[in-house]
């Protein structure tokens, strides 16, 4: 809502509204990030982003592979699926 | 990773949605096994969010465009799916959605300096990650990307154990 009333007035404390909350949500996307890829130290926040956007690039695409991955093992051991199956009930008591 | 109730929740769609393929045909081959189970858990997963994000709401529409998937994601969301008529609509709306936010663009930018800046190879790849990403603007497309990659995690941590159990489980089945 603050977004659309700053993009309505043109002035230089607008876009600093804005800017922080870019930066707050590119920092919450960075801490869901796998801790290898993270690197020490900041730079400036315009590198950061970057880094932060490939990151996440990669890490959605490894994601992507492992549903395939996990689809592929699954469709191998799971011939009926229902509810009262063993491991249904196993990951049940699991979570 | 807590998200004990969305895993919860996700496990309890994905088993309604594999039920179904189980009552249809005993002798599927192993390759539509497959598709209805990564099927299956994609629409399971969307489903936890009840419409309230947009890549949710993306993934189940285009899910929904093969008819011969209607019965699984009314199964597991719970909603009708709507006819073809009204998926022409929705298209339309995002034509009209796409001519405003252009619009908008030569009114004002959208956000500051940094916004600005971010590499626009980088969020056209993100773009076209995350479902739905084509239609949104930087920050949404942030906050849908933060609830994406947590959906999907929950996703493969559900899907491996259940292959782990399945592993373990092998020895003691009768096939």
């Amino acid at each position: 809502m603050s977004n659309r009333r700053s993009r309505a007035h043109q002035s230089s404390g607008s876009s600093r509204i804005s800017d922080d909350q870019i930066i707050e949500l590119v920092s919450k996307l960075h801490q869901l990030l796998p801790e290898i890829n993270r690197g020490r130290g900041r730079r400036s926040n315009k590198a950061s982003a970057n880094k932060v956007l490939q990151e996440t690039c990669n890490y959605i695409r490894s994601l992507h592979r492992e549903v395939d991955n996990l689809s592929d093992r699954l469709s191998q051991l799971l011939s009926t699926i229902d509810a009262e199956s063993p491991e249904a009930a196993i990951i049940r008591t699991l979570i | 990773m807590q998200n004990t109730s969305l895993k919860q929740e996700f496990l309890k769609n994905w088993i309604k949605g594999l039920q179904l393929h189980s009552s249809f045909n005993k002798n599927t081959t192993i390759f539509e096994r497959r598709k209805a189970i990564k099927l299956s858990a994609d629409i399971a997963i969307a489903s936890t969010r009840n419409s309230t994000t947009r890549w949710s709401r993306a993934l189940i529409a285009d899910a929904s465009r093969d008819g011969s998937n209607k019965t699984l994601i009314e199964k597991i969301s719970g909603r009708e799916v709507p006819h073809k008529a009204s998926l022409g609509l929705i298209r339309c709306s995002k034509r009209i959605l796409k001519r405003s936010r252009f619009a908008r663009r030569r009114a004002a930018p959208v956000a500051g300096l940094i916004a600005k800046k971010l590499v626009k190879s980088r969020t056209r790849a993100l773009k076209r990650l995350v479902p739905g990403g084509e239609g949104m603007d930087e920050i949404s497309l942030i906050k849908e990307t933060i609830d994406y990659i947590v959906s999907l995690r929950v996703q493969v941590d559900v899907m491996g154990r259940m292959a782990t159990a399945a592993d373990r489980l092998i020895p003691f089945k009768t096939i």
